[in-house]
């Protein structure tokens, strides 16, 4: 599904490429983990690029 | 340390990959569960784009080679093999219920977002406010179901959050057993087409990685 997808689609799917590492997938206890800091770094980065998804799509008048 | 990739049934096929720092990968047997793992020659991981993205690829690959997957989040590594046997063996029953669950099937996610309505709407009260908020949140919320449930009924679980108050309708996941998964794209184009103000976007297929907790909520 990765071919061709216009420069909103394609922002959509590294944000939800990133969530899924970052927030999914199992965690096992007594396991080394990320400091939250390090974490809420990543999301500050996040947050920027949905909102970027967000004025793009807007721009394309429902092009999904 | 061990860094955990992603647990599998086994007979666990290890792809040909690299993972993060290029180091090769390794599959720990554990009774009924094996551990896709690396050796990292350090103790932590920061999140780096491109620690991210290994980890990724490496799941992706472990998932295309085989049955049933559990992704591992993220930045979890275990000091040695012992560790590592042991935080899986208290939580055998579980990991090996989350493995049935996801075997054959791929996730797929949904993100619907709504045109904004800009300032257009100024509340004569504060008791007009909240009652066009708490239209509007309905509104939101009979859209996302809408929208959801006909999907959920495809899919073997599904999960789904609806943000109060945002353009974000829903944003959801949905586990798909691989040999439908056209139908299930079928099914999103023709929600889109009757939705032709939203816009949708459905991404994947993704390793089950909102299906590799505990007990995720069921459709």
């Amino acid at each position: 599904m990765s071919e061709h997808l216009p420069a909103a689609q394609q922002d959509v799917t590294l944000l939800e490429l990133v969530d899924r590492v970052l927030n999914k997938g199992v965690v096992l206890t007594g396991d080394i983990t990320l400091s939250v800091a390090d974490v809420d770094l990543v999301y500050v980065g996040l947050r920027v690029l949905l909102a970027s998804v967000a004025t793009l799509e807007q721009g394309e008048a429902g092009g999904a | 340390m061990l860094y955990l990739y992603a647990l599998s049934e086994p007979p666990t096929d290890a792809p040909d990959v690299l993972g993060l720092d290029e180091t090769p990968l390794a599959v720990e047997r554990m009774g009924d569960i094996d551990a896709v793992v690396g050796a990292l020659d350090r103790a932590r991981v920061e999140p780096s784009e491109r620690a991210i993205l290994d980890h990724a690829r490496v799941v992706a690959a472990v998932a295309e080679a085989n049955v049933a997957v559990l992704p591992a989040r993220f930045g979890r590594g275990f000091t040695d093999g012992p560790a590592l046997r042991s935080a899986v063996g208290e939580r055998s029953a579980e990991l090996t219920r989350a493995l049935d669950l996801v075997r054959g099937c791929s996730e797929l996610a949904l993100r619907v977002l709504a045109p904004s309505d800009g300032a257009s709407t100024v509340a004569a009260s504060g008791r007009d406010y909240m009652r066009t908020r708490l239209d509007e949140q309905r509104r939101t919320e009979r859209l996302a179901d809408e929208l959801h449930e006909p999907l959920a009924a495809l899919a073997r679980a599904a999960t789904k959050s609806v943000a109060a108050g945002s353009e974000l309708v829903l944003s959801a996941a949905y586990l798909v057993p691989r040999d439908t998964l056209a139908d299930f794209e079928a099914l999103v184009t023709e929600l889109g087409a009757g939705h032709p103000d939203l816009t949708i976007a459905c991404t994947g297929p993704w390793p089950p990685y909102s299906f590799a907790t505990a007990e995720p909520g069921a459709a």
